[in-house]
């Protein structure tokens, strides 16, 4: 007598649910990943105030001055000069002009009113307040003239 | 002939492979480049050109509210001051000063509402001050939050004073 062979299936798995899973991961991954922020700089710790409020409009004309101190990994100050940082470098208050002044130089190309150009300084609750003062000052030498600024805070209240 | 009905034939097999691949490599580079920041706001300042840092002639009929903070060897708050009126150190004078705010704003708003928009306030800390004190300054001129988490404004028209030395 002869049998049949039997039939090798190979087991199939429903992907269908694996699938809708990782679009609500994307999609959730997708809508908190803010591109706005991606100027921020991590070694600044912002001061906190309930007030501070995002605003109303996007800002069409606007740069972010970062300054704070620089950290070693464990969050220690390296040393007790506040700088200004532009990703991988860093530079002193004293040192920042002649990016300010190409930044100033860039906004008068591009024919944009010093007005409306608004200037974001995200700077360490722990600088001293002289400092963010002399850096605004900075922005209204002569060569820079901006006059518009934003500063920055976190949206929570002092714990 | 005889045709095959075809209608009841075998369902084409999509193969899923390709895009569950690119899923995944969309979920991972999400993931990887997920940062958690805070929510951040911020306070406008208002500082004319012309005569920066200086006492600037301007469209306020009234002087600007004077803010003064005075601050220790390490930046911490000692004294603060709102038109001469001595109100404490520590963010206990920051909460004192809200309700002064209130209470000038108030004052402002029997003589007219359009006074209240053009009603400056002029920040002058000690330069060593730590910053944050200063954004909580401004916070406290600028309003408070109300019972349901309702924003109240006070003063939108905030500057500083001419730069301090250093001690």
């Amino acid at each position: 007598m002869k049998f049949k062979p039997a039939n090798v299936s190979v087991p199939e798995i429903d992907m269908t649910p694996m699938i809708d899973i990782v679009f609500q991961l994307i999609t959730f991954f997708m809508v908190i990943t803010n591109f706005d922020q991606n100027e921020a700089d991590e070694r600044v710790t912002l001061p906190r105030d309930q007030l501070a409020k995002p605003p109303m409009a996007v800002r069409k004309n606007s740069f972010m001055l970062n300054f704070g101190y620089d950290i070693d990994s464990t969050g220690k100050r390296k040393s007790e000069i506040p700088y200004l940082f532009f990703g991988d470098e860093k530079a002193t208050l004293e040192q920042v002009r002649p990016r300010l002044q190409q930044e100033s130089q860039f906004y008068k190309t591009i024919g944009t009113k010093y007005e409306d150009v608004t200037v974001e300084i995200r700077a360490d609750a722990r600088v001293p307040a002289g400092m963010v003062q002399e850096l605004i000052q900075m922005c209204q030498e002569d060569k820079i003239q901006f006059q518009r600024f934003a500063l920055k805070a976190t949206q929570k209240a002092e714990p | 002939m005889k045709l095959r009905n075809r209608a009841s034939g075998s369902r084409i097999a999509v193969d899923m492979t390709p895009m569950i691949d690119v899923v995944f490599q969309l979920l991972i580079f999400f993931m990887c480049t997920l940062k958690m920041i805070e929510p951040e706001g911020d306070f406008d300042i208002s500082m004319p050109l012309g005569a920066p840092m200086a006492d600037s002639v301007t469209d306020a009929e009234l002087p600007p509210f004077k803010v003064r903070m005075e601050a220790d060897a390490n930046g911490e708050l000692v004294n603060l001051s709102f038109n001469g009126e001595n109100l404490g150190g520590g963010l206990g004078a920051i909460s004192s000063l809200n309700s002064k705010v209130f209470r000038s704003i108030t004052a402002l708003q029997a003589i007219g509402s359009d006074q209240l928009e053009k009603q400056e306030v002029e920040i002058d800390p000690d330069y060593n001050l730590n910053y944050r004190y200063i954004i909580n300054a401004i916070g406290a001129c600028s309003g408070r939050i109300g019972q349901n988490g309702v924003h109240i404004p006070y003063l939108q028209r905030i500057k500083f004073a001419p730069i301090r030395q250093q001690q």
